[in-house]
């Protein structure tokens, strides 16, 4: 029993999601944004039901701040639901539609329909806009916490604020062990043919080169974002590039990309890695067993909690073998905050947000999940945001969100994101694999004709 | 006499053979039943860092600090109560309007009773009309809603097709006799035919209980409260925010597993027995 | 057949009787199915006030004739056959194979009985998750056995026909239980005498099966039949578990939920809201089974006419 009790008062610990000024025990209510509470605002009651996707960090911490909220707005109570990041969308589709939803978990308003392109299906959040499922939060206080460009470009649709985002995230750099790479006397690699020879260095002692999340799938291809990016720096205009076909991934350069893809999936990351999911992976390189780990900077958090002493560092993925062209991060905008315009508890929902939004509460979600903050105070103070310093002021909007697809384009029409390289996916040539995609793009781009 | 003389110490030799074959052919089959379940008691005593070295060590002590973890973290007995209650309510309301419809198509005691009993094999096929069916629950207003979630297991045309069939196979001398005693329509059904089909009742409750015990797209889709999960959404919500603590998961796991297996081996007698009673005839 | 309950508003009492039956089967089952067709041919997202147009037989058009995407439609289609095939050919062997050594009174039989039906009631989500745990690629069980002779392996997470093959293994280990009881039963109502007879005649063990064994059979066989073609047909529970939606494994019921509810994976984008298309794939799968559910039938009736009639 009392074995129990430590426990539940190690998880309760563990749940304030290393905000300094989280409560000891929730019921000892010192809430986090105490101050920041109006108090003449008309008592709020009734439920804020709440849908969020899952990444165990960003889970704690909202269970934490749930438990704050309540304890903030007696009368109110919090009904939280988790789901799978693939499943979201569909989720918050069926919730809006039965009005079972106050606050909503949303991604970037990306992908949106660009002018070159012809037969696409509108991107969930336009849909989800046109058929008026989602508040107009032009006009909220909390939205001006936020900096200007970040609710432009990821939270707005004709000239309306639909949505808050949260953060930024970098999809594009690699986790190296620093201890391992001094032990074996390995150089951090700056140009792809570095990073050739230090993986044969570590499978020479026995060590796995990389790891990703690959029972996911996508995070073995983001994970190489790089590759691309030292390519192709003009993310956008390699949309419209392939959309034209002034560009096909038959080219020479898309040649020796693929050539690469198949190095990385078939000799760099480790044997066995789809047995991980996307947030094992963290763990995987924690434990010491791989000297890097390919993978977005939303990991950092879980790298750091499950092994506070281990020293790691990150960098962009070296995909040229030429230094220059591999000093760029590519990320996108993350998650963010939308209120159902069916809710029956607005003005909790507005409530919820607003304590979100407050410097201190949003500072402690930056510390727990490790966005690049999208509020001008916020600050990452973690490993990572020292590491990620250098890439900010040239970070870059990747390919993933440009891009939608023609209808009736086949799978393979963005290698990117689908596991084409054994012993993840089905090719072994690259120039098979570029011919599939080519193909699998041209017929729906012919069928749009 | 001379065939038997003959074939008979063949056969014995042969049997011993055969039992020996048989013997190993059922001991590597229980191999592949049992090997997950031993994996998954070894992991679960296991720590992290353990497991992520060594995935099939026996574990170095037996802690019990995961199932304490997996125990704190989900409400896993309300999602097994809640199994319980979707899986009883939805069988005893299908059971107990199959057997009428069932019971009237057998004996054409209604009109249409061919036709309808077409639909019902035609049925058999329908995939889930998820579409259609969400849109219902929705104007019904029992989104999220353990009434409206029971409501989609209340139609289950095979177990209407077994029920006829096994209704069919009853002498209709037994109506004419029951008639001839003065016996109502309500008496003839309640106090003679559901008493002699009762192996054909149980079939249908256990296979339908079966189903909805597993269901867990449906609960995906219309269940957003925790409070209202079962089992199988309760536990893969459970993996997919811990998934990446393998240990912990697999306690979890085995703390559902373990009360299951315990009423399986209490009741298997009436479990297997309902699977089999009505399924071999008609 | 002729009613002999009596006259007048007694005769009215099946249909009291069955009148609740006949309203859920309208209300859950054979409503939404025609709903379904009737959806098939709208542009419907699924999202409330968004206009819902008709658009004839476009979403059909699409789904079997559009570009690329069609032929992995099209993959899908056949993938669905060949889990079905497969699932059952190889659980109703498996099945009736290991009631007949069950069925030969040797010790233990309670046990491996016990033994070999208990996936059944655990659930899909256990059944998953036990499979994804046991092979596990780094250092699992399996992997270790495979290491012993060089080899490894990605188990679901590598090549779509090796995970897929994989689905088909676990959904054989779930349910094979189901089978071998009810041959296990269907075996027990065979009296000993027969086989004594024939033996007797001098019969041999083929023939004993040949000729008593399975024509007695055919009840069982029949039912085993139905619940493992529809199980495997409609099942796609244990994709979601295991691999989740992922190209070149996807079945055709998977396809319809995922365009539908807009399941979306890292790979496929965007695909969400289309209920309409979802709905039009949703009644090409209800032909096919319908089309191999009547088949079969059929065959099954004539098999039965011919054996028992």
């Amino acid at each position: 029993m009392g074995k129990l009790i430590v426990a539940v008062a190690l998880i309760v610990a563990a749940c304030g999601g290393g905000a300094t000024s989280a409560p000891a025990t929730p019921a000892a209510s010192v809430p986090v944004g105490e101050t920041a509470v109006p108090p003449p605002t008309p008592a709020l009651s009734g439920s804020v039901r709440v849908l969020i996707h899952q990444n165990p960090p960003f889970v704690d911490f909202m269970t934490a701040f749930n438990k704050t909220f309540e304890a903030n707005h007696p009368g109110v109570t919090v009904e939280m639901e988790v789901v799978n990041a693939n499943d979201l969308m569909a989720k918050t589709q069926s919730r809006l539609t039965a009005q079972d939803v106050d606050v909503i978990d949303i991604f970037a308003f990306d992908r949106a329909v660009q002018p070159f392109m012809k037969n696409v299906e509108a991107p969930g959040w336009q849909k989800l806009i046109d058929a008026g499922l989602l508040m107009d939060i032009t006009d909220q206080a909390f939205v001006k916490s936020y900096d200007a460009a970040s609710v432009a470009d990821a939270g707005s649709y004709n000239g309306k604020v639909y949505a808050v985002n949260l953060g930024r995230v970098g999809y594009s750099g690699l986790y190296y062990n620093k201890d391992l790479f001094a032990a074996n006397n390995v150089a951090v690699p700056a140009t792809w043919n570095e990073l050739v020879a230090a993986c044969a260095t570590f499978k020479a002692a026995n060590i796995g080169c990389m790891t990703a999340g690959g029972k996911d799938g996508w995070p073995i291809f983001v994970g190489a974002y790089g590759l691309l990016g030292s390519y192709f720096p003009d993310q956008l205009g390699l949309v419209q590039g392939l959309w034209d076909g002034s560009i096909k991934y038959t080219d020479a350069q898309w040649l020796e990309l693929l050539g690469k893809y198949k190095v990385y999936a078939g000799e760099m990351i480790e044997a066995g890695a789809s047995g991980i999911a996307g947030d094992a992976a963290p763990g995987r390189f924690a434990s010491g067993e791989v000297a890097m780990q390919a993978g977005g900077t939303w990991y950092a958090a879980a790298i750091d909690s499950l092994s506070p002493s281990f020293k790691w560092g990150y960098i962009p993925f070296p995909g040229s073998d030429n230094a220059a062209d591999n000093q760029f991060m590519f990320g996108k905008y993350d998650q963010g905050w939308a209120i159902a315009n069916d809710s029956s508890n607005k003005d909790a929902a507005v409530a919820y947000l607003s304590e979100f939004s407050d410097p201190a509460n949003y500072q402690a979600f930056v510390d727990a999940v490790g966005p690049i903050p999208t509020q001008p105070g916020a600050t990452l103070s973690t490993t990572l945001g020292a590491e990620i310093a250098p890439y900010l002021a040239t970070f870059k909007i990747g390919f993933e969100n440009y891009w939608l697809g023609p209808k009736g384009a086949g799978q393979y029409a963005t290698p990117m994101f689908t596991n084409l390289f054994k012993p993840f996916g089905t090719f072994d040539d690259p120039a098979a694999a570029a011919a599939q995609a080519q193909a699998d793009l041209q017929s729906g781009l012919d069928a749009a004709q | 006499m001379t065939a038997l003389t003959r074939t008979a110490p063949v056969t014995r030799r042969r049997f011993g053979w055969a039992k020996l074959a048989a013997y190993a052919i059922l001991v590597a089959l229980a191999v592949v039943y049992l090997a997950p379940m031993a994996m998954l008691i070894i992991t679960s005593f296991k720590t992290l860092p353990e497991f992520t070295r060594d995935a099939i060590s026996l574990p170095k002590s037996f802690s019990i600090d995961n199932f304490v973890e997996a125990w704190n973290k989900a409400s896993f007995p309300r999602y097994l109560l809640n199994t319980v209650i979707y899986t009883a309510a939805s069988t005893a309301i299908f059971v107990v309007t199959g057997t009428f419809l069932s019971i009237a198509i057998a004996r054409r005691f209604v009109r249409g009773s061919g036709f309808l009993f077409t639909m019902f094999l035609i049925a058999l096929f329908l995939p889930p009309a998820l579409i259609p069916q969400f849109q219902l629950i929705l104007r019904l207003g029992l989104y999220n809603n353990p009434i409206g979630y029971v409501m989609l297991f209340l139609v289950n045309p095979i177990g209407i097709v077994i029920l006829v069939n096994y209704i069919r196979t009853i002498p209709t001398e037994l109506d004419e006799a029951a008639a001839i005693e003065g016996c109502s329509y309500f008496r003839f059904v309640i106090q003679i035919v559901i008493p002699l089909i009762k192996p054909a009742i149980a079939t249908v409750a256990v296979l339908h209980a079966i189903g909805v015990w597993n269901e867990l797209i449906l609960a995906t889709i219309y269940l957003t409260k925790a409070d209202y999960y079962p089992i199988t959404r309760g536990l893969i919500v459970f993996n997919g925010i811990y998934g990446n603590n393998w240990p912990v998961l697999a306690a979890a796991v085995l703390m559902i597993a373990v009360p299951i297996a315990a009423f399986f081996i209490l009741m298997q007698r009436y479990i297997i027995g309902g699977v089999t009673a009505g399924a071999v005839k008609g | 057949m002729r009613y002999l309950f009596g006259n007048g508003a007694s005769r009215l009492a099946p249909y009291l009787l069955i009148t609740p039956g006949l309203f859920l089967y309208a209300l859950f089952a054979l409503g939404p199915s025609l709903a379904t067709v009737v959806f098939s041919f709208t542009d419907a997202s699924g999202l409330p006030k968004l206009p819902i147009n008709w658009v004839g037989f476009d979403n059909y058009k699409e789904f079997l004739t559009l570009g690329a995407a069609a032929r992995e439609n099209l993959d899908a289609l056949v993938r669905t056959l060949i889990f079905s095939v497969g699932v059952t050919v190889i659980q109703f062997s498996l099945g009736l194979f290991v009631a007949i050594l069950l069925n030969q009174g040797l010790r233990g039989t309670k046990f491996f009985r016990t033994l070999f039906f208990f996936p059944v009631i655990l659930g899909v989500t256990i059944q998953g998750l036990m499979w994804t745990l046991f092979l596990y690629p780094i250092g699992g069980p399996l992997a270790t056995v495979l290491d012993w002779f060089g080899l490894q392996s990605e188990f679901l997470g590598g090549q779509p026909r090796e995970a897929f093959i994989w689905v088909m293994v676990v959904q054989i280990w779930a349910n094979m239980g189901i089978t071998m009881v009810i041959f296990l039963a269907g075996l027990q109502t065979i009296p000993d005498e027969i086989y004594e007879a024939a033996r007797i005649d001098g019969a041999d063990r083929g023939q004993l099966f040949r000729r008593i064994t399975w024509p007695l059979l055919t009840p069982s066989v029949n039912t085993n039949l139905a619940l493992t073609i529809i199980g495997s047909l409609q099942a796609w529970q244990l994709f979601y578990v295991l691999i989740s939606y992922r190209p070149g494994t996807q079945v055709l019921g998977y396809v319809v939920y995922a365009t539908a509810f807009g399941q979306t994976s890292g790979s496929t984008a965007g695909t969400t809201f289309r209920q309409g298309y979802g709905a039009a794939a949703g009644v090409i799968l209800f032909l096919i089974v319908l089309a191999i559910g009547i088949t079969t039938q059929y065959l099954l009736r004539r098999r039965e006419a011919r054996l028992l009639g």
